[in-house]
């Protein structure tokens, strides 16, 4: 029973949020001409869509009480045929850390957030230094090194080369970017 | 005779040292994205785009599509020194090219690999040259309709292409359709999907999508199997060794066979170098002269996957040139970049702008040829981008990912949109959704509403006009077959398991 809860909720879940949407699109408030189809009719398409191709995998998946077994892609079954015969080709061997994951997540949020009140180059090389130590990496100079080379590189790149304008941060934190970029060259 | 000055003249463009150096970049950028496990050409694309906004289209696109040549040959190496495949691309060349490694003859087995792709990549470039002005005249004559007819066929064919649940990658098309509907819509200028907030008025970027679901979606992935790739095998010497032209000549069909369908393969929208690889492997291993000795390191089972690899850019450069239609991945972000620099791909170019159009032509030759010499002298030097860490590599790819977001728009908001997208793609892999198509829906979804509507008010909403056209009709028949074929093909094999 549990497996099959688990194999119907995605189909559940999305079906519901495409019926949210649908709702939605009968909303969208425009000036209607005669005679001519409006700018809902293309979602309303693709959402009815959406949601029969929802239902209709719930149905399959509960009439077949939970196993797998929908048709695959040919290219799918291609790799699979030929995996079989050939044997394959799986790089990572790893064991799964949801927790690393979910750590690597809410890193990446965290430099978003802080990015534009700290400034690029006050919140990258932190950054990218939690990043690899995260991801396992445990030689600490190699990795300070890397994450303050590469943040340098990156701002001189972007900013003297490229010339986009990457966030200086607010004060205090601007000073420390506007003497670096000084240092730099750049204006 | 005007096409060979045109070409000529695209000759001369591409050796103009800011070409040239575009041209060189792009190719070893290709070359090290294709080595890494981690990196996927169409990620490698992606991430490039945003160094090349100051840079010259010519230049631009250039690099690009070098970047996108060059994607289909490297992962070669790796798949057959160390077993690890750089790219799904070259899972193929497991079976023959390190079972060749095996029999102790790795040299040749990368020469096979070199003369592979210097064949149908050069074959697929003079294919390009050579049809790229027929089509494109053709396309003249096309209206809405067959335009959205062609556009349904591609996502038809990524559909049924990938994936392992066909409903499972038609809601991952149909949520790309969708995204692509979010913002003001061009006829009416109504909110679509904006729910109030600002940002969502111009709409969500495809590049935002591709960047955050393939680039950092990947890296989660990654992340999730703490960054530990298998470890590799220790190799003496990387040398290339090719083969003699007897050697060549006597699996010619091989090479014919295999650039022929990596061509056909890239003209369909949504089918890339990987359908083709598989395609031609699997062909060879049915109907091949030595089909029961594939997988057993012949010559046959390399040349196949990485002749229909190579040639398969040449085949999807022709709709993304001549229509404005591009196919994968990798020639969205080339489009892209078209688009970034006001030019738009399509029948027109070839008036307008025909001398960057043979440029970026004449580019695929030079590219084919100094990719195979690069690969030749040099790849024992870039096989070493292994050793990297690749959790360092993964932390630039992020990096990448976020900084090609922010200086699309100079916006933080697109920048959470990666973030989101990254989490989304993440899901999809995990739930066995698959990314291509939603991405691909993202890309052609503006394409096909467009067509669709034009087409509903210029034939009085009589939707039948999509069959009734004998162009249109038969590509939507084409595109339905294409659909219902994986459902025929799993009734088929149910109903075979259930008699036996």
């Amino acid at each position: 029973m549990r497996k099959l809860v688990a194999r119907v909720s995605p189909y559940a879940l999305i079906g519901a949020c495409a019926g949210f949407l649908y709702h939605a699109a009968t909303q969208i408030d425009f000036h209607r001409r005669a005679g001519t189809i409006g700018p809902d009719v293309w979602p309303k398409l693709v959402l009815g869509l959406m949601i029969a191709t929802c239902l209709y995998e719930i149905v399959r998946v509960v009439l077949s009480r939970g196993r797998r077994g929908g048709a695959a892609g040919v290219l799918q079954d291609m790799v699979e045929e030929s995996e079989a015969r050939y044997g394959g080709g799986n790089v990572y061997a790893g064991a799964k850390s949801p927790l690393l994951l979910a750590a690597g997540i809410a890193l990446t949020a965290l430099y978003v957030w802080i990015v534009q009140p700290l400034g690029f180059v006050l919140a990258t090389a932190p950054y990218l230094a939690a990043f690899i130590a995260l991801g396992g990496y445990r030689r600490w100079g190699v990795n300070a090194a890397v994450s303050l080379i590469g943040t340098l590189a990156m701002m001189f790149f972007f900013m003297k080369v490229v010339y986009v304008s990457l966030p200086i941060g607010g004060e205090p934190f601007a000073q420390v970017t506007l003497a670096l970029m000084r240092l730099m060259g750049i204006r | 005779m005007e096409v060979l000055q045109h070409l000529a003249a695209g000759f001369l463009e591409v050796f103009v040292p800011a070409n040239f150096a575009a041209l060189v970049v792009g190719l070893v950028l290709g070359l090290l994205v294709a080595v890494l496990p981690g990196l996927t050409l169409v990620m490698g694309v992606v991430l490039a785009l945003p160094f090349t906004y100051t840079m010259d289209v010519t230049a631009a696109i250039i690099l690009l599509t070098a970047m996108y040549i060059a994607g289909t040959y490297a992962g070669a190496w790796t798949s057959i020194l160390f077993h690890v495949p750089g790219e799904p691309i070259d899972v193929p060349l497991l079976w023959d090219g390190y079972a060749m490694a095996r029999n102790g003859d790795a040299a040749k087995a990368l020469g096979w690999t070199l003369v592979a792709a210097l064949v149908g990549g050069l074959a697929a470039a003079t294919v390009m040259v050579a049809l790229a002005q027929p089509v494109a005249r053709i396309a003249l004559t096309f209206s809405t309709p067959e335009y959205f007819a062609i556009i349904f066929f591609g996502l038809a064919s990524v559909v049924s292409l990938g994936g392992s649940s066909l409903a499972n990658a038609l809601i991952s098309l149909f949520a790309g359709l969708l995204i692509a509907t979010v913002g003001v819509d061009d006829t009416y200028g109504a909110h679509r999907f904006t729910f109030g907030v600002p940002i969502l008025s111009d709409g969500i970027d495809y590049l935002v999508v591709m960047v955050g679901a393939f680039g950092l979606g990947e890296v989660f992935l990654r992340m999730e199997q703490r960054f530990t790739s298998m470890p590799l095998q220790s190799v003496d010497k990387v040398t290339t060794r090719l083969p003699t032209l007897r050697e060549a000549g006597a699996i010619k069909g091989t090479f014919a066979r295999g650039t022929l369908l990596g061509i056909v393969v890239g003209l369909v929208p949504g089918a890339g170098a990987t359908v083709a690889s598989f395609l031609s492997y699997g062909i060879e291993a049915q109907y091949g002269a030595r089909k029961a000795q594939m997988g057993s390191g012949i010559p046959e089972g390399i040349v196949a996957p990485q002749t229909a690899a190579t040639s398969s850019v040449g085949g999807a450069m022709i709709p993304l040139i001549t229509m404005g239609i591009p196919g994968s991945g990798a020639t969205a972000i080339i489009m892209g970049a078209f688009l970034l620099h006001g030019l738009q791909p399509g029948p027109q170019v070839f008036e307008t702008s025909s001398h960057i159009v043979y440029a970026v032509f004449a580019s695929v030759f030079v590219g084919v040829i100094g990719m195979c010499l690069i690969g030749y002298f040099a790849a024992r030097y870039l096989v070493r981008i292994l050793e990297l860490p690749e959790v360092i590599v993964s932390a630039y790819v992020v990096m990448c990912c976020i900084l090609g977001a922010f200086a699309a728009r100079n916006n933080i908001t697109d920048v959470w949109l990666i973030v989101v997208f990254g989490v989304v793609g993440y899901l999809c892999e995990r739930w066995r959704f698959p990314v291509a198509p939603m991405v691909l829906g993202v890309i052609l979804g503006p394409l096909a509403e467009t067509n669709f509507m034009t087409t509903m008010i210029s034939f009085d909403n009589d939707w039948t006009v999509f069959l009734t056209r004998p162009i249109s009709g038969t590509i939507m028949v084409l595109s339905l077959v294409t659909l219902l074929y994986p459902l025929l093909r799993h009734l088929r094999r149910r109903t075979r398991l259930a008699a036996t």
